[in-house]
């Protein structure tokens, strides 16, 4: 979340504080939230998880729909009430949708981190996360019309419960000419792309659950979780004949942890102005192939927030931003995406893709002489590859890589560089729809802009790869 | 801070033009869409809503699915489609995907509903192109298919298909009309028929006896025809 911002400011003379510094900021960077299968939706709709779910928290075409629906297909008995006039004002599951989620993980590290206080010394190997995290969700039909997908989370990284994502949404639907469909509806969510219908945009895309307690990727684009949590926004969006989907929104700020208005000393920088956010896609089904192909993206200025720059001129110990109208940063985030499914018994499998480019310019930073350059770009590109066999034994394979400008102030690393990549492979066996067993062992081929001795401590990119064993269990 | 710094104008002035106005507008408009759409054919109903935004997710625009588990509905007998949501409903036929998808669906629905989508769907046009494929081994299986459907297999007591199901296969009354169904829907069927998981007496005692390459020959008929 607010990690990303947290990176550019940290600049330690030592590069063992420095080395510190970014451990702290990844550990935090990696606490993703990603959770999308909900059992309350089965219970609501009385479906069973497939219906929604390729394997869970993967989406179908139906489950798609049931998403833009609005979250409120409900087949249980309701509560009414009707006005004098026999109008219906009140209809209220008999059951509310709750669930719970638990995630229980075993962290192994190719080398261990070194220790936090001394870089003689190293951290322990092995980190149990028991649990890594445990969600509650309000997941269902609130209204008719009216849904949420409503998640409070309690992570072991935080050691609180906090909000996590939130998407509440009114939606219908109008049949055009020829018995053709129009849904439309508005959502209000916490997390750029929460909101969205398919697993190739960042929230609720691959990997859908990642150790915490392993290093992430160092830099990650605006879009690409960054803003998760700590901003608000509102889009209208249509899907026509259940194949073209257009949807336009609109962020702003919108922090935890305090009820005032925001200043120059909010954690994570303000945005400047309502920040635009939008989506384009296309869908066709045939038979058991389901395409899309897709565009998205936001813009939006940043004012830093006064975290602290010892780099800056003059250095600051309180931070390099300026007070609320000042200079801003610019981010300018497009995105393209792809997702195939081939949905058959016993076979399923998919495709996801996504490439996101990031153009920055970096007034504020630069002015305060926190960034070298003005303009720099930050890219990343992910394909994931999914196979299930009787929706119960499978895996996926995923690439990944970012790469993006080097700049000796802006990025923290000792190499100043984003550059990483490398590759996750999972195995995944569910003996129920709804209880994942997982083992994920990610590879890293360069690690923040290089293969070896990217901190100027020996450690190699390598040295990052991590085994992570994670059951997850939704009830 | 450092004031001798060579910004671009852009850089220097934050921007002049509102943008969040921009992108409220458009907002707006996207919103207001659906509300000043002139809709042509005036106010859908309850039962055409239900079917177009609910139910052609999966069974496809006016009951013809393009995914080959799940049935073409249009064109059906009426009285089948009423006795499968009931079956549905009080949760009596038991095969796997009327258990994971169709108890739920069925669950909430009145009587007045199942019974206006059964018209509706009754109604609606079969599909009009058939599936068949030119290729030799389909043709095949198409001629074993229909031999079977005309005639039965007389040596295993399997009777003709057609005696209750016509002979262009359209049904009648409680007799579901097959031609132009997906064959692997109906290869499904016949298999849970036979493993008795839809629990159908007659369709039990018909199926006891067929292979599953017959089987798939009589679907692959049945999807050929108009």
């Amino acid at each position: 979340m607010t990690a990303t911002r947290l990176l550019p400011t940290l600049h330690a003379p030592r590069l063992i504080a420095r080395a510190m510094s970014i451990f702290t900021a990844l550990v935090g960077l990696l606490h993703t939230g990603v959770a999308g299968a909900v059992p309350s939706f089965a219970r609501q709709t009385r479906m069973a998880c497939a219906s929604c779910h390729t394997v869970f928290p993967e989406l179908t075409h139906f489950g798609r729909m049931f998403k833009a629906g609005g979250y409120v297909i409900d087949n249980l008995k309701q509560v009414k009430d009707v006005s004098l006039e026999r109008k219906e004002n009140l209809s209220l599951s008999d059951l509310p949708p709750l669930s719970l989620m638990i995630q229980v993980s075993d962290t192994q590290l190719a080398k261990p981190l070194p220790d936090t206080a001394k870089a003689a010394g190293s951290a322990q190997n092995g980190t149990v996360a028991f649990p890594q995290q445990v969600s509650i969700f309000y997941a269902g039909k609130i209204a008719p019309h009216v849904g949420a997908f409503l998640q409070l989370t309690y992570a072991n990284d935080s050691g609180t419960i906090g909000i996590d994502n939130v998407d509440l949404r009114y939606a219908d639907m109008r049949v055009l000419p020829n018995d053709q469909s129009l849904v439309y509806g508005v959502s209000l969510n916490n997390n750029p792309t929460v909101q969205d219908l398919w697993n190739s945009t960042p929230a609720f895309g691959f990997p859908f659950v990642s150790s915490n307690s392993a290093l992430g990727l160092p830099y990650a684009t605006q879009i690409d979780g960054s803003r998760g949590q700590d901003v608000a926004g509102i889009s209208a969006y249509v899907f026509w004949k259940e194949s073209v989907y257009a949807e336009l929104g609109v962020y702003r700020s919108a922090k935890q942890g305090t009820a005032g208005p925001l200043d120059s000393t909010s954690a994570g920088g303000v945005l400047a102005t309502a920040a635009p956010y939008w989506r384009v896609a296309y869908e066709t089904n045939q038979g058991p192939h389901s395409l899309m192909l897709g565009t998205y993206g936001m813009s939006f200025q940043l004012y830093p927030d006064l975290a602290g720059c010892p780099s800056c001129n003059p250095p600051t110990t309180t931070g390099y931003g300026n007070l609320l109208g000042g200079p801003s940063d610019r981010f300018r985030d497009v995105a393209f995406d792809l997702q195939y499914q081939f949905l058959s018994e016993p076979h399923t499998a998919s495709v996801m893709a996504t490439h996101i480019h990031e153009a920055q310019t970096l007034n504020a930073s630069v002015l305060a002489g926190a960034a070298q350059r003005l303009d720099n770009t930050l890219t990343t590109s992910r394909v994931t590859a999914t196979y299930y066999y009787k929706r119960q034994m499978g895996g996926s394979l995923n690439a990944f890589s970012t790469t993006g400008t080097q700049d000796d102030l802006y990025i923290a690393t000792t190499t100043h560089a984003p550059d990483t990549r490398g590759v996750t492979a999972e195995l995944s066996y569910l003996p129920w729809l709804n209880t994942k067993f997982s083992l994920q062992y990610t590879a890293y081929t360069k690690y923040a802009g290089l293969k070896q001795n990217y901190d100027g401590l020996g450690r190699n990119a390598s040295d990052n790869n991590s085994l992570y064993v994670v059951a997850w269990l939704a009830y | 801070m450092t004031s001798d710094l060579k910004l671009p104008l852009n850089a220097r002035s934050r921007a002049s033009i509102p943008r969040w106005r921009v992108s409220a507008l458009l907002l707006a408009t996207v919103l207001l869409l659906p509300a000043t759409h002139a809709w042509s054919d005036g106010a859908p109903n309850a039962v055409q809503h239900l079917a177009v935004g609910v139910c052609a997710t999966c069974h496809g625009a006016r009951g013809i699915s393009n995914l080959s588990k799940i049935p073409v509905l249009a064109g059906q007998s009426e009285a089948y489609l009423t006795a499968q949501l009931h079956a549905f409903k009080t949760q009596t036929r038991g095969d796997a995907d009327a258990i994971g998808y169709m108890w739920g669906m069925a669950a909430d629905l009145t009587d007045e509903q199942i019974l206006n989508l059964s018209h509706y769907y009754a109604t609606a046009a079969a599909p009009a192109e058939t599936h068949a494929s030119s290729r030799q081994t389909v043709m095949a299986q198409i001629s074993v298919g229909h031999d079977i459907y005309t005639q039965g297999i007389v040596e295993r007591g399997v009777p003709a298909c057609s005696a209750c199901h016509g002979q262009e296969a359209h049904g009648l009354g409680d007799f579901p009309r097959l031609a132009g169904q997906h064959a692997a829907y109906i290869t499904k069927q016949l298999l849970a028929f036979q493993n008795t998981t839809r629990d159908v007496a007659v369709m039990h005692a018909v199926t006891t006896t067929l292979q599953h390459a017959e089987m798939t020959a009589v679907a692959t008929y049945l999807q050929s025809l108009p």
